[in-house]
């Protein structure tokens, strides 16, 4: 399968075969178990019975980022945790996704004015899929945030050749999806 | 005993340095020469009528003319505490740079007081002498400076991770190779090229603002096409 991605053109064919990739692709997203700061107290949350992930199919993080398709970053990125942010997004296998949570990680949060080691974003270490600002968000938030990855990781193309607009995400982050 | 039976009896036990109780604020306090501090918090953990077993905690302050070194101690037994100041003049012209207090550990003393005075070195540069382990607690261990004086001169970047709020992203538009060419650009040992936003009242972060608009880069999602 390897050496048709991204080959054929699109068409009715490849474009539903697509559709049927990507709706099951989008309805078993794994997280990863990651948290840091508070933000990650919500994202537990929301794993858990009362918000229940699992209905959307993301319901079980998994602990290690070899097995994972999803990265939240809950919580204050500072100098040192950059690092193992980074490390962490490296390990994770192709296509991987990032939702950023929290205003910390959207672009400093309460730190953006006097915090001497904070990383004003996360997007300045990883690119970012979605973004999910608050402080903390709702629960509900970060649903709508898996809500809205979930279709994007839906609309992927898989066998079709890329679009300009996934060409100009890939130029634009250096990565491939 | 309430505080100032405590600051008699070390006076009757012949310890020198001691001051006097200063009722000014909420939580009275002592001040004690940095000399005499070992001495005292000896005597006041292995006196019987002290008996302090317990060190909460040893916090710092800077102020205009010092950094005042604070120890909070209370006793189980006894259901007393004390609070014990140091008080390290601030030299004539002694900034961030050039100026760290020293005052003598009590680690050995105190064991809770090891991590404590590794914070305070950390974010406000108090030398502890002869502390057992004596490096930085929170920060990067290459982290330069102290972060919490007041001259502190905070950095655009930490090893290639940009602080700034205004900060090129890593993955920025045009790839890797536009993030190469624009490192090679940069002389070593300069800061990366960001400037505070204009919103930012950060002091001065040590950043360049960039020579013409080249070299800037749209960090705004919306620009995809
Ligand atoms: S955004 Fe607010 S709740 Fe989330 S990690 Fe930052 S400070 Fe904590």
């Amino acid at each position: 399968m390897g050496i048709l991605n991204n080959t054929l053109p699109s068409n009715i064919a490849t474009d539903a075969v697509d559709g049927v990739i990507g709706w099951g692709r989008k309805s078993s997203i794994w997280p990863m178990t990651f948290g840091i700061a508070c933000c990650a107290i919500e994202m537990m949350a929301v794993y858990a019975a009362t918000f229940d992930l699992d209905r959307f199919g993301a319901g079980v993080p998994r602990a290690t980022p070899r097995q994972s398709d999803l990265i939240i970053v809950p919580g204050t990125v500072n100098a040192k945790m950059a690092v193992r942010v980074r490390r962490l997004y490296d390990q994770m296998a192709e296509p991987r996704y990032v939702i950023a949570m929290g205003a910390c990680v959207c672009g400093g949060g309460p730190y953006v004015k006097w915090g001497y080691n904070t990383v004003k974003g996360v997007h300045k270490i990883i690119p970012v899929d979605i973004f999910v600002p608050g402080c903390p968000p709702r629960p509900e938030a970060l649903m709508d945030g898996i809500l809205k990855l979930r279709d994007k990781v839906g609309q992927d193309e898989v066998f079709r050749r890329r679009s300009d607009t996934a060409k100009d995400l890939e130029r634009r982050y250096g990565m491939i999806k | 005993m309430n505080e100032s039976e405590i600051i008699s009896r070390m006076r009757e036990a012949g310890l020198g340095g001691v001051g006097e109780l200063d009722t000014s604020a909420a939580d009275p306090f002592v001040v004690i020469e940095a000399d005499s501090l070992r001495a005292a918090m000896l005597f006041l953990r292995d006196d019987e009528a002290c008996a302090m077993e317990m060190m909460h905690c040893v916090t710092a302050t800077e102020r205009k003319a010092s950094i005042e070194v604070v120890y909070h101690l209370c006793s189980y037994e006894h259901h007393h505490s004390l609070t014990v100041k140091v008080i390290c003049e601030r030299p004539e012209g002694g900034t961030h740079d050039n100026w760290r207090p020293a005052v003598p550990t009590v680690a050995d003393i105190y064991a809770a007081a090891n991590w404590h005075e590794r914070e305070q070195y950390d974010l406000l540069g108090v030398i502890f002498t002869d502390h057992p382990d004596f490096r930085r607690i929170l920060l990067p261990q290459e982290w330069i400076g102290h972060p919490l004086r007041k001259d502190y001169i905070y950095p655009s970047e930490h090893g290639g991770i940009p602080l700034e709020l205004d900060a090129i992203p890593l993955y920025m538009e045009g790839g890797e190779e536009a993030v190469a060419a624009k490192k090679a650009e940069r002389p070593a040992g300069e800061p990366l090229n960001q400037p505070p936003s204009k919103y930012s009242a950060r002091p001065d972060a040590g950043g360049k603002a960039p020579e013409s608009s080249e070299g800037k880069v749209n960090n705004s999602r919306d620009s995809a096409h």
